[in-house]
């Protein structure tokens, strides 16, 4: 093993090798390693290419606020991922990475090129190099800057992973299972409350895990840390690891994203990649804990600079030196611990910078202790080496003046520009945060949800501090949810607490202006950039974020956002807080689309229904077409017959003898109650009280704006009972709307409404023989015509099911639509086919029944209408009940505009050449030869061939249609100027003799 | 694990695992709407005091009832009790207004039993299932779809579901299940 893996440190199994590739070549780890950690044990720093420089870069931190490890890791067909964190990933035998943004390989980038045009690459420069042409932006500039610049390529393959979801219910929900989450979990679950705790790391623990020194109870951290866990479970918290809280939403619901497979070598093909956690939690605890910050300095991007407290953290979590020989350069006391740990590990600190003229003297006489070199008052004023850090330039600082500079050679640089708590998820909820002024950063204020935040996410610092203030917020969590707990009080020897000093940029004796010092890593924002935003006029942070994209990219500026304000702060002049701060939103850490989707994927993407007779259309054939969420039969295409063929053929059968037809899918609502016939008089635009029971009428329903909703065919079954039927995509609308004015306007009515929809299979049989099909089946009803005309409903049997059997027809034909229980649906169609079979009975789909019906002019709520349609419009005035007080849209249809001359109505159409189909949705113009653009007139809503009319048909909306009869009008199309005839719009037996027996 | 059709057969769909699925006989299902003031008249024509507490049951041998709303109930009964119950409602329709409608076929029920049942319906369903006793049930949603919830046994529940919408429930509870077998 390397030189930088100190045996026997750290919680990685020493025990068990794992091997992995980066970029082809083989590395060894141990279990519990991640990417990096394992790179950095092989002395590997540099994991990629930043954004738009090219920049060689290595990994700056040890957690998922990691801005330049970003690598591709792949397991095998379809299962790519780009833009995984290497910081997070953890290896397992086989895994393969790759390095991203870089050509031909990681050490040699010919992009990198854009390092040395830097100049020209500044805040804004896109903006103002590519704007003109302005048609070259899409076909040129973009292209070409989207290709240049980036991070790792979209994955192209179809994802064969699946992914789960759940739905969580919780007491208190912790977020980050570090001391004070631990505490606060402890807290609540000896209240006895429901608690969860989650992190998203693969162990709980958090900062405890980086620091074993620390003592807890008289326990070392680790052993604390495995303790409490086991208390947690013998008190039945749900402890739940890999799993991040991407978001914070209303009503306390957090959204959890849990990493179940990523980890594994092998996964056993059930389980699934990710779950999405749903959770309802009665109070939240947010222990996310705090952000180290990065100094500002020329060269501050070198692979070797890292924050301090990662570097700690690879030493105690990972076992990893991070470099031989080390220079800190600080603001807070938490990096000279770092110093101490890596130098008692065997790494030579060459120096502890502090931009402090006095630091602590404890921890003076500590590096002391060690001979280390301290350098206070120091600043950083570069850094050499091409690949990897070789030397940092450092310069004392007196008063505002910055000394000589000294060169001290080095392989790592290990920076703390102190710490800067996370206050994501409290940003979602829109809770305000107020600038504290002694510790340089915004800390939570007003919250906007039932939540408690600890430790230090609320700014606290040290082992101690920030367990004692967990076990406060565990227990005023539950006090909340009326319990009492009473919080432990935590002792911790070898604690490391600390304070610090915020920075702009540090201060350079070099020209300000060619400093490379890196403000956002992983968008390759500069301190000069941000200044050169506020000299070009830029004065609120939310306009420095746009113009500069800092704090932009996929980490959301965890480690940018407030060094970016110190500096937007600086150069406007004004304090922090006066500049603002952007908001956070949701996810907190990049999140795949596999998890939003959860079980939403292939034959489960969206509910499909079907109705009972769908089987019987599948097994013989049936095209389909989506109407709402049902799937329909379309057509019945016949030896290799298209679409045309199969409907023509349809249609004719149909007319000549008989067709059957699956309309199933009609909604249908019971209306019951003694004023039942007195809801429908207010619902309908139609009278219903003088229509007797065993009588059918066509309804016509209206919004209150006066134009047409819905419409089908009710009838009255008893005085107080009618069977309603709706438009296929209209059932649970119009039930609502229903149940709206039932239970807001007329709560005095004595009248309910049931869904029964899903009761009945519907099946239409229509065509001169229609009668002769189904009447061997009917039992208890005399289907003559005097007995049972046009226009009637009777409960009876057919084919020995209950039924409700209406004589109607929406094809022109006589026609009866019997409704049996669902379950009986296939048996009774599979009857009346066979019967009907001496008679060449023909299923028809959709299709034919849109063309037989257009053939006479019936409409289409939602083809021919769009909401902007009247009754009269429609050519419906006779649907109305005009003798009635009210019904609902009758006070809209008496608005100016919809009794005004000239509105658009629905006429039919014959294009001249009566060849020609029109395209449904074409425009219609009254003279084709008016300048552009021209005055549009209307529209085709329906369009057909048909066979009956010999020709084809259509329907249109048109300006002041009615009155144009017999004139021509014309449809521009791409290629020709098409013109037709304006007609009514019944094509087929105007007279409706066909409707009789 | 049995492929469920549109035919909807009776019998079990998973039968072994952590969580078993079963398709349960068709029953007599009806909905019933009624005013406050004539819940004595009408629980005594259908032999069961109906609750009126919202997601409370109230049975009577084989005919259970289910409150669903301020002024909704579901009853459940043997087929074979159809008739008696229609007409004992009838009887007391003149003094008792209400309304009664048959809806046997629509929906289909799936028995959903095992030591993580309740678990389970966390996948799609969003209520906090804790919260519906033994003997309750609510009508709430699964995977976006409206469902009625009987809870029998802390844990056993039967579902009842549209039928246009109950293969794809069904689909979501079988991939559930397949997923804590993996477990």
């Amino acid at each position: 093993m390397s030189s930088f893996r100190v045996s026997g440190r750290g919680r990685v199994d020493h025990t068990q090798p794992i091997q992995f590739t980066f970029d082809g070549k083989k590395i060894k780890g141990f279990k519990g390693d991640t990417v990096a950690s394992a790179l950095l044990a092989n002395g590997i720093h540099l994991m990629g290419r930043s954004f738009k420089y090219h920049r060689p870069r290595g990994a700056v931190t040890a957690g998922s606020e990691e801005p330049n490890a970003l690598v591709g890791t792949r397991r095998g067909p379809g299962r790519f991922e780009p833009n995984t964190r290497a910081t997070v990933q953890e290896i397992w035998d086989g895994l393969q990475v790759n390095s991203q943004n870089r050509y031909p390989s990681l050490s040699f980038d010919i992009g990198a090129i854009n390092d040395k045009a830097y100049m020209l690459f500044s805040a804004g420069f896109y903006y103002k190099t590519f704007m003109w042409p302005k048609s070259f932006w899409d076909k040129v500039y973009e292209p070409f800057i989207r290709a240049a610049a980036g991070l790792g390529v979209s994955p192209t393959e179809p994802d064969p992973d699946h992914y789960a979801s759940r739905y969580l219910h919780t007491d208190v929900l912790i977020i980050g299972a570090g001391p004070a989450g631990l505490a606060a979990a402890v807290s609540a679950a000896r209240a006895g409350s429901r608690v969860t705790l989650v992190d998203e790391n693969p162990e709980a623990g958090g900062s405890l895990l980086s620091e074993p020194s620390a003592m807890i109870e008289d326990m070392p951290a680790w052993d604390w840390v495995a303790k409490t866990l086991a208390e947690l479970k013998e008190l039945g918290v749900k402890v739940m690891t890999r799993t991040t809280a991407i978001g914070y939403y209303h009503q306390n619901m957090v959204g959890l994203c849990e990493k179940l497979t990523d980890h594994l070598a092998s996964p056993d093909g059930e389980t699934p990649r990710e779950r999405m956690w749903r959770v309802r939690a009665k109070q939240v605890v947010l222990a996310q804990g705090a952000l180290e910050k990065p100094l500002v300095f020329d060269g501050n991007d070198r692979p070797g600079v890292m924050l301090a407290g990662s570097a700690q953290t690879y030493l105690n979590r990972y076992g990893v030196r991070v470099g031989n020989k080390a220079v800190i350069v600080t603001s807070h006391d938490s990096a000279w611990y770092a110093a101490f740990d890596l130098a008692d590990a065997g790494t030579t600190i060459a120096a502890i910078m502090d931009t402090r003229a006095e630091p602590n003297g404890d921890l003076v006489a500590e590096a002391t202790k060690r001979g280390i070199r301290i350098m206070a008052g120091h600043t950083v004023t570069g850094t050499e080496g091409r690949l990897r850090i070789k030397s940092v330039r450092v310069n004392p600082i007196t008063g505002s003046s910055v000394g000589a500079a000294e060169v001290i050679g080095c392989d790592c640089l290990l920076m703390s520009g102190g710490w800067t708590p996370s206050l994501h998820l409290f940003s979602h909820t829109k809770g305000t945060l107020k600038w504290d002024e002694e510790r340089q950063t915004f800390l939570p204020d007003h919250k906007a949800e039932e939540c408690e935040i600890a430790g230090a996410g609320r700014g606290l610092w040290g082992i101690e501090a920030v367990l004692n203030d967990g076990a406060e917020m565990g227990a005023a969590a539950v006090k909340s949810l009326g319990k009492t707990s009473k919080a432990a009080s935590y002792a911790v020897a070898n604690d490391r607490p600390g304070t610090g000093v915020s920075h702009k940029e540090l201060p350079t004796d070099l020209d300000a202006g060619k400093a490379r010092a890196f403000v956002d890593y992983q968008n390759d924002v500069t301190a000069k950039d941000l200044r050169l935003a506020v000299r070009e006029g830029m004065r609120s942070i939310e306009h420095v974020k746009r113009y500069t994209t800092n704090g932009m990219a996929t980490d959301q500026g965890k480690m940018s956002n407030i060094n970016g304000l110190n500096i937007a702060s600086d150069a406007l002049g004004v304090p922090q807080p006066k500049v603002g701060l952007t908001t956070f939103r949701p996810p907190y850490t990049p999140t795949t689309f596999g998890a939003f989707c959860g079980y939403h994927k292939g034959s489960h993407f969206e509910v499909t229904r079907k109705t009972p007779i769908d089987s019987w259309a599948e097994e013989n054939g049936a095209a389909y077409e989506p109407v709402s969420l049902w799937r329909r039969a379309w057509y019945f295409p016949k030896d290799g017959e298209d679409m045309h063929a199969a409907v023509s053929r349809e249609c004719r059968a149909t007319r000549a003898s008989v067709g059957i037809f699956d309309a199933s899918t009609l909604g249908k609502i019971e209306v019951v109650g003694p004023d039942a016939v007195e809801f429908m008089n207010r619902m309908y635009t139609n009278p219903w009280t003088k229509l007797a029971p065993g009588r059918a009428r066509y309804g016509l329903l209206l919004g209150d704006d006066g134009f047409i909703r819905d419409d089908g065919v009710i009838g009255r079954l008893a005085d107080d009972r009618f069977h309603v039927t709706t438009t296929t995509g209209g059932a649970a609308r119009v039930l609502n709307m229903m149940e709206d004015y039932l239970q807001t306007e007329w709560p005095d009515l004595d009248v309910w409404l049931t869904s029964t929809t899903e009761q009945w299979a519907t099946i239409a049989l229509n065509g001169p023989n229609a009668r002769k099909v189904l009447e061997p089946f009917v039992e208890g009803l005399d289907m003559s015509d005097e007995a049972f005309p046009h226009m009637s409903v009777a409960e009876c049997r057919v084919g020995g099911f209950p039924a409700r059997l209406f004589r109607i027809s929406f094809t022109g034909e006589v026609g009866f639509e019997v409704n049996v229980p669902a379950h009986a649906g296939r048996a009774l169609w599979e009857m009346l086919f066979e019967a009907g079979k001496k008679y060449d009975i023909c299923p028809y789909g959709t299709e034919t029944m849109h063309v037989l019906r257009a053939e006479k002019g019936y409409i289409i709520v939602g083809q021919d209408t769009d909401g902007t349609v009247t009754p009269h419009d429609a050519g419906l005035s006779w649907a109305i009940g005009k003798m009635k007080p009210d019904f609902v849209g009758k006070r809209g249809l008496a608005r100016p505009d919809l009794v005004a001359e000239g509105r658009k109505q629905l006429i039919g159409l014959l294009t001249e050449d009566g060849k020609t189909k029109l395209e449904e949705g074409a425009q219609i113009v009254l003279d084709p030869n008016q300048p552009k653009p021209m005055k549009m007139v209307g529209h085709v809503t329906s369009s057909y061939h048909s066979d009956a009319a010999g020709r084809p048909i259509a329907m249109a909306l048109l300006e002041d249609g009615f009155n144009r009869m017999g004139e021509t009008i014309y449809i521009p199309m791409p290629d020709r100027v098409i013109k037709a005839t304006v007609t009514g719009t019944v094509f087929f037996d105007p007279e409706g003799a066909r409707l009789k027996l | 694990m049995t492929v469920l059709t549109h035919a909807f057969t009776p019998g079990p769909i998973v039968a072994s695992g952590p969580v078993k699925l079963t398709l349960m006989a068709p029953v007599a299902r009806f909905s019933l709407r009624l005013r406050a003031a004539n819940i004595p008249a009408v629980s005594k024509a259908i032999g069961v005091d109906l609750a009126t507490t919202v997601g409370a049951r109230a049975a009577n041998g084989t005919t259970e009832t289910i409150c669903l709303g301020p002024d909704e109930w579901l009853i459940i009964a043997k087929p074979d009790d159809t008739e008696t119950l229609v007409k004992a409602c009838a009887d007391v329709y003149a003094s008792a207004t209400h309304s009664l409608t048959e809806v046997s076929a629509r929906e289909v029920t799936v028995r959903i039993e095992g030591e993580r049942a309740a678990e389970l319906l966390t996948i799609g369903c969003p209520r906090d299932i804790d919260t519906i006793p033994v003997g309750g049930g609510c009508r709430t949603v699964i995977d976006g779809v409206t469902v009625v919830l009987w809870r029998d046994a802390e844990q056993s529940f039967r579902m009842d579901i549209w039928r246009s919408f109950a293969l794809h429930v069904i689909d979501l509870l079988c991939t559930g299940c397949k997923e804590f077998a993996a477990e």
